[in-house]
């Protein structure tokens, strides 16, 4: 007998969705506690989400925020550096700490088994960092040498320039982690005055996910941070910074053998109104692997290994960005394709097959989403930093499914104008050609 | 207490008529399942000419079978709430998704078409666009990348011309221009028959009836010839291989690798835990060393690749501004050399030991990445029941084994040393 090969086999009845279940609890000190219990695997997730990012820095010291969350670990009340790490180690925990727009988040991932120790480890170094002097030029120095390698890395660069030409000194215009410029006035005295402004438990929230029962969880993490007073308020969004676009940057970085390419410009906070409608057009133009924009460039020019787009949805507006990597000979091509897909979706309407493959791919990925213990904690911290209503996830398969074809291009029309939108390539310049004038005049710069 | 969770899954094993081993491990924690094949082949299998051949295959199963239209595999699977990959490295070629639970049989349809009814959907043209993809995810992953031809540059010195592993596995630009659509038929024939294939599953099914859907989907595809497996040579006994490069990066890199235990190995996970101890985690030696102590490093990593033929173990450190890159190998080799005269403490192999089960577990708890830990045992293996027991073989080894393994592994007539330095600027 022959297998009917001819059609997909029918989905069988689909399974329930669902989403982890938390226990929430309130410390004295304001720390707020959200507990979900996993038992298949002897793994335990924890993210501490504080007020404590780059927003409540100085712009002249970008950097701070990051540098006093790298500085943890570094010595903790008498242990020194190499005390921390040796304890850490012996734990065989992962930790990571590092700030954000508005917030820091600290993440820690361990064996079950050593629980009630993680903690411990987690208190001494939110509560008790000792900031040593040498310790601090250290990790300064080693930020100061991550800025330098980054500008090896041509995807790096461009990215840093995006930011820079959308946002300006604006709070998104500049890296987190800090600048050749801001980096070096930063003090350790800095340090330890944004951690004791910001660190506390008023305002921060500690999400765990894994084996351990809620009991165990939340009488381990009583003992070691209801006395973890302080903390800081959460400040206000950013705001859009002035409208601008038209520019065509590029930036030569000689015998590159390829050419980053970036069509940007600045996008909408996660709270906006049609926020569902952009979610569904961004698949659709290039969130997908069979969005749009990768199968023009990719699978019909074959001119790239893959083109993406994407909104970044923040408390402020985050950007818009369509990005690829070409060879450079066809630079002037490739954002000729990206806008024409661009103002396409501004046009004419998407087909209902399109339509159909955005939604279900974003609704029926959902279990994936949620799968892990890590990625649970990290969309409940996502959705702390970014204010989303408590039902955002409950509510998000039916906005999706609402969203139709007109929706989709009044927001391509309202977000992704060609006058609002700025061009930008990394590559060699003698080898793009002379192509890119006709975007707008063109702004060669030295990628040193 | 420390060092007392494990894990354990239960799976089954079956080998369907035409040879195809199935393995599956039903885990009702999450409504997904991961359906993985991995074919026993890789850049390794590649002849003369024909580098990063085995790797532009798997782009064009992607790209369509008889009862697949081209992009159909990425529809399908994302129209399913899914996602998908597949990836290519010396010795196994891999294809996999993670579904909605309810789809498991849209996964099995998908590859079995890959499998049985490949040749009819691949064309000239498919060929020449991915011929073309490839290229530019060699530019983009290599090329322009900092320090991007590294490790392809590694494996030549490491090894003879000839050798299975002297050729990475993106190939090079020449040899991917050269791929005919013969070769393409040839390596499929050859290849990709279902004896030559592991099939698993992982997720929430009923092990009977997911069974009986392989049987249906997979059945009916005959078995081929067995390919005869490549000749890999020992390395051994070369001495000392030394190469420098330039590149457009503004500070120097040392490479050092060291031909170790394979995957295959009873001495793996010793060799494994060993790169834990000396570069993961702040306390780890090299990094204790050059990064804290000294300050001549700005990154340090090690590990080891899981080869199945001859193994590799890698220590890499970045030299801060100003330092000099002999210098910085120097100073690498001296904490290398420390751990095989004077040992390591009972301490820092349990947290070596306590870093590596937490990796473990972690790699494990997905069902995509589970999949695949099951799919490599039973293929390089053939032992599908070492993804429960490597937990306990990396708890049970100790300072003795660790010792041997550092002054066997770590010796000097066993390395090749690499120095990427920055690119002379000329003009001004």
């Amino acid at each position: 007998m022959t297998v009917d090969r001819s059609q997909r086999p029918a989905p069988g009845d689909p399974r329930p969705l669902r989403l982890p279940t938390f226990a929430s609890a309130k410390l004295g000190c304001g720390l707020e506690v959200e507990i979900a219990h996993r038992e298949s695997i002897p793994e335990v997730s924890l993210r501490l989400v504080l007020e404590a990012g780059a927003c409540h820095e100085s712009p002249a010291k970008r950097g701070l925020a990051e540098l006093t969350a790298r500085l943890l670990t570094e010595g903790t009340g008498d242990r020194d550096a190499l005390s921390m790490a040796r304890w850490l180690d012996r734990l065989g925990a992962s930790y990571d700490a590092s700030a954000g727009y508005g917030t820091c988040t600290i993440s820690m991932h361990f064996l079950s088994d050593v629980l009630e120790e993680a903690l411990e480890f987690l208190t001494a170094t939110i509560s008790h960092p000792s900031f040593p002097e040498a310790d601090f030029v250290r990790i300064r120095d080693e930020r100061l040498d991550e800025i330098e390698r980054q500008r090896d890395d041509p995807a790096t660069v461009a990215d840093h320039a995006l930011i820079a030409e959308l946002y300006g000194e604006a709070l998104y215009g500049r890296p987190i982690a800090g600048t050749r410029e801001t980096i070096p006035v930063i003090t350790r005295a800095d340090v330890a005055e944004f951690h004791t402004s910001r660190y506390g438990g008023a305002g921060a929230l500690l999400i765990v996910c894994g084996d351990a029962d809620e009991a165990r969880f939340h009488d381990t993490v009583e003992g070691h941070l209801a006395a973890w007073t302080g903390g800081g308020d959460r400040a206000a969004p950013p705001e859009a910074p002035a409208p601008k676009g038209g520019e065509v940057v590029l930036i030569d970085r000689p015998g590159s053998p390829q050419a980053e390419v970036r069509v940007a410009t600045v996008g909408v906070p996660y709270g906006t109104p049609d926020h569902h409608a952009i979610v569904v057009a961004n698949a659709i133009l290039g969130g997908l692997f069979n969005s749009r924009i990768n199968m023009n460039l990719r699978e019909d020019k074959g001119w790239t290994y893959g083109a993406r787009t994407s909104f970044g949805f923040r408390r402020g507006p985050g950007p818009f960005v369509a990005r690829t990597a070409v060879e450079t000979g066809v630079t002037a091509d490739a954002f000729g394709e990206i806008l024409k897909e661009i103002e396409t979706m501004r046009t004419e309407l998407v087909s209902s097959e399109e339509l159909d493959l955005a939604q279900h791919a974003l609704t029926l990925s959902l279990p994936l989403q949620f799968e892990g213990a890590a990625q649970i904690t990290a969309k409940v911290a996502r959705q702390r930093i970014n204010d989303l209503p408590s039902d955002y996830w409950e509510v998000y398969r039916d906005r999706i499914e609402a969203v139709t074809p007109d929706e989709i291009r009044e927001v391509c029309r309202r977000y992704l104008a060609p006058e609002r939108l700025t061009l930008l390539t990394v590559t060699d310049a003698d080898a793009v050609g002379k192509g890119l004038e006709r975007f707008g005049a063109l702004d060669v710069r030295s990628a040193t | 207490m420390p060092g007392s969770s494990t894990v354990n899954f239960d799976f089954e094993e079956h080998r369907l008529d035409n040879g195809l081993r199935v393995i599956i491990q039903p885990d009702h924690s999450a409504p997904l399942v991961a359906v993985h094949v991995m074919y026993h082949v890789g850049s390794k299998n590649e002849r003369k000419g024909r580098t990063g051949f085995a790797h532009l295959f798997e782009h064009l199963l992607f790209q369509g079978s008889e009862h697949v239209p081209r992009e159909g595999h990425f529809k399908y699977i994302q129209d399913a709430g899914g996602t998908l990959n597949g990836t290519t490295w010396f010795d196994r070629t891999n294809y996999f998704e993670t579904l909605p639970a309810n789809e498991l049989e849209l996964g099995l349809w998908l590859e079995s078409d890959r499998m049985g009814f490949f040749k009819p959907g691949i064309t000239q043209e498919k060929l020449d666009n991915q011929r073309d993809v490839v290229k530019n995810e060699r530019l983009q992953s290599y090329e322009n990348r900092p320090y991007g031809l590294a490790f392809e540059t590694v494996l030549r010195h490491a090894y003879d011309e000839g050798h299975p592993y002297r050729h990475p596995t993106i190939g090079y630009m020449e040899d991917i221009d050269a791929a005919s659509l013969e070769d393409v038929h040839e390596f499929f024939d050859l290849n990709y028959g279902p004896n030559n294939a592991t099939l698993v599953i992982v997720g929430d099914v009923e092990p009977e009836s997911a069974l009986e859907k392989v049987e249906h989907w997979f059945g009916e595809i005959p078995s081929r010839p067995t390919p005869a497996r490549p000749i890999v040579p020992s390395p051994l006994g070369r001495g000392e291989r030394r190469e420098v490069i330039s590149d457009k990066v503004q500070v120097p890199r040392v490479y050092l690798m060291y031909h170790s235990p394979s995957y295959n190995d009873p001495e793996f996970e010793v060799a494994d835990t060993l790169t834990y101890l000396l570069a993961d985690g702040n306390s780890s030696r090299l990094r204790q060393a050059l990064v804290y102590e000294q300050q001549i490093a700005a990154e340090v990593s090690a590990f080891t690749w899981p080869t199945e033929s001859v193994g590799m173990c890698f220590a890499i450190a970045t030299a801060r501004p100003g330092v000099e890159v002999q210098r910085l190998e120097d100073e690498m080799r001296r904490v290398l050399r420390t751990v095989c005269e004077a040992g390591v403490s009972e301490e820092e192999l349990d947290g070596a030991q306590n870093r590596a089960r937490r990796g473990l577990v972690q790699q494990l708890a997905g069902f995509g990445d589970r999949s695949d830990a099951f799919a490599h045992a039973a293929v390089l293996r053939g032992q599908p029941s070492y993804v429960n027991e490597s937990f306990s073989a990396y708890g049970a080894v100790d300072r003795g084994a660790i010792e041997t393994v550092a002054r066997d592994v770590l010796s000097d007539d066993r390395l090749t040393a690499l120095h990427v330095v920055p690119e002379e600027v000329g003009g001004s």
